[in-house]
């Protein structure tokens, strides 16, 4: 269980980022954080993975607080993946997948390892590509492997940071599908931070909408999906319709 | 029709795979490394000769041979093994801590010396000078001396450390930056003090600074050899974390890797190591880019023990075979302004190719 509590953290002096943010993670669960530019969601997922130390407040991993806990150890319990990567080095799609080890092994791969490894390439349907590079491949395709690397870090949560960025709409589906199947068949607990408020009402199972760096309002995608909540949060009008049970933001106006 | 971004596409990919950009094959690497090994035990054979048998011809090659005094040859070796073996750690140890100074900047282009590590050496030497004399039991003695300055480059390494964890990332530019405005402060101040110093002061400064191959001070080399070889074991034992710290510092994080704790590790040792190396040959601000990048180019991999031996060994083969050559052909130059050349003219092409630093 990940517990949230009086979080604050703010870049130098007068500028707070996060105000006071208090939550529990919901087990096995899709959890989207939504909101405006610079409403503190990749600065929150940061914090929570301990990437960022807090300014006050804690955040308790299975009852214990997260800067207590070793960097090693907490990377067995998440993994986080970040999407503004540029690589320009070289290393093929198998290794980006063994590092997923490293909190486990230390880089020394054992069978156990091997076989984790092996699970996780042929789970995101990558065998055929483990060989090749992650400069030759695809945007999905490399997203794929990154998925790979963070499971076979075989953590219970997984934090993706903006997983949708440089994604097609294709892509970005089938992402998201991923991520819900890995909720189903492996019974991970999952937070993303989304952009696009349409793959959060369609994906996600629970919502945290974020405004100035507060926890504007959380809920299942039918109480946050409605134009009195997502007005403020992102100072935008929404038309919202609903078609085929889904709710659909329209915000072309 | 075929559009002319799909040609592009087709251009492109073919060019990619007739470069052979794929990972050296085991075969290749075992192969790679026997040649090194070959190289370099030519390059040690290479600079023996030089300095002895080349020199005997060139004194007996002539109508009234000069005679060669009995026992001199083992003498002349027995000078030159000290030497040897201080050039090969420095090799090594440059390549060591430039292969792990590019992995923590995310660079390939920079090495310890661009920041002006080497800077504060004589910087800390001259301050030494001034406020004491040469005399003083700090300058006097080589070992005092050599773990003192060691000491202010751990720190002001530190310091540094310091401005790069402010600005929350490596900032490249900022490392350049603080590195550019720190070597020309402390080259023009010590400039400065050297001109108020007494003539004896003065002399004994400019021998302990203006090291090179040629002249090396050898005195330190049995107390900075430990030293070197400790440095090469971290880098090399810490493999496993410079793969993975590839990823970049939040995904490195991510992955259980200390960050903060390896950068101030990382530093530390390339403090201690660049130490060595300035006090013992001085300034080469170029021979662990070159070896890094050539190891890079022939191992094509990103995997740390293989560039860190291959670069290890490359490094040694230039500077012991190049020295080796400069001493048959020129006597006096030493080969370090050479790899400078080189080097320079090297950057200048990395910066160019891949258009950022």
């Amino acid at each position: 269980m990940i517990e949230v509590k009086n979080i604050t953290q703010s870049y130098g002096k007068n500028v707070d980022i996060l105000k006071d943010i208090n939550f529990t993670v919901r087990e096995n669960c899709v959890t989207a954080l939504v909101g405006a530019n610079g409403a503190g969601k990749s600065t929150l997922l940061s914090v929570i993975a301990n990437l960022i130390p807090a300014r006050s407040g804690e955040v308790l991993i299975d009852g214990k607080a997260v800067a207590k806990i070793k960097t090693a150890d907490v990377a067995k319990k998440v993994a986080f993946l970040k999407q503004s990567q540029h690589f320009d080095i070289r290393i093929p799609v198998k290794d980006v997948v063994e590092f997923g080890r490293f909190p486990h092994c230390g880089g020394r791969m054992k069978d156990a390892d091997n076989k984790k490894v092996s699970d996780a390439l042929e789970y995101m349907d990558l065998k055929y590509i483990a060989h090749k590079y992650i400069d030759e491949i695809s945007g999905g395709q490399r997203q794929r492997a990154f998925i790979a690397m963070i499971l076979a870090q075989d953590t219970p949560y997984i934090f993706l940071d903006e997983p949708l960025n440089n994604l097609d709409m294709k892509y970005s589906v089938e992402m998201m599908k991923i991520v819900k199947k890995l909720v189903t068949d492996l019974g991970k607990t999952i937070v993303v931070v989304l952009h696009d408020i349409n793959f959060a009402s369609a994906y996600a199972d629970h919502i945290i909408a974020m405004k100035d760096g507060k926890i504007h309002k959380e809920g299942s995608p039918a109480e946050i999906v409605n134009s009195e909540i997502l007005n403020p949060v992102f100072g935008h009008e929404f038309n919202i319709v609903e078609r085929d049970g889904k709710r659909v933001c329209l915000y072309f106006n | 029709m075929v559009s002319v971004s799909e040609l592009k596409h087709k251009f492109f990919a073919f060019s990619k795979s007739s470069h052979g950009r794929g990972e050296a094959s085991p075969r290749r690497t075992a192969i790679s490394f026997a040649v090194l090994s070959i190289m370099m035990l030519g390059a040690v054979g290479l600079y023996y000769y030089s300095r002895t048998f080349s020199k005997i011809r060139y004194l007996t090659d002539r109508p009234i041979p000069i005679p060669i005094a009995e026992g001199a040859i083992q003498e002349v070796l027995a000078r030159a093994t000290p030497h040897l073996i201080g050039m090969i750690a420095c090799a090594f140890v440059l390549a060591a801590v430039s292969l792990s100074f590019q992995t923590i900047t995310q660079s390939r282009v920079l090495t310890p010396s661009m920041v002006g590590f080497d800077s504060v050496f004589i910087g800390a030497q001259t301050l030494i000078v001034f406020f004491l004399g040469a005399r003083h039991v700090l300058f006097a003695n080589p070992f005092i001396n050599y773990a003192l300055s060691a000491g202010i480059m751990v720190v002001v390494s530190m310091l540094m450390f310091g401005a790069i964890m402010r600005s929350h990332r490596n900032n490249i530019v900022f490392l350049l930056m603080f590195g550019l405005v720190l070597s020309s402060i402390v080259m023009s101040s010590s400039t400065y003090l050297r001109l108020l110093m007494t003539e004896g002061d003065f002399f004994q400064l400019m021998a302990r600074t203006s090291v090179n191959v040629n002249n090396m001070n050898v005195t330190i080399v049995w107390i900075t050899l430990p030293i070197m070889i400790g440095v090469c074991a971290a880098t090399l034992f810490r493999h496993r974390r410079y793969n993975v710290m590839v990823l970049g510092s939040e995904q490195a994080k991510g992955l259980g890797i200390h960050y903060e704790r390896e950068l101030r590790m990382n530093l530390i040792l390339i403090a201690i190591g660049m130490s060595a190396v300035t006090a013992l040959i001085g300034p080469l601000t170029f021979l662990g880019l070159l070896a890094v990048n050539a190891a890079r180019e022939v191992f094509k991999t990103y995997k740390h023990l293989p560039l860190f031996i291959g670069s290890a060994m490359m490094s040694a083969v230039v500077l012991i075979a190049g020295q080796g050559a400069m001493e048959m052909i020129m006597g006096a130059v030493p080969v370090t302004v050479f790899i400078d050349v080189v080097g320079c003219a090297y950057v200048f092409y990395l910066v160019l190719k891949e258009n950022r630093i």
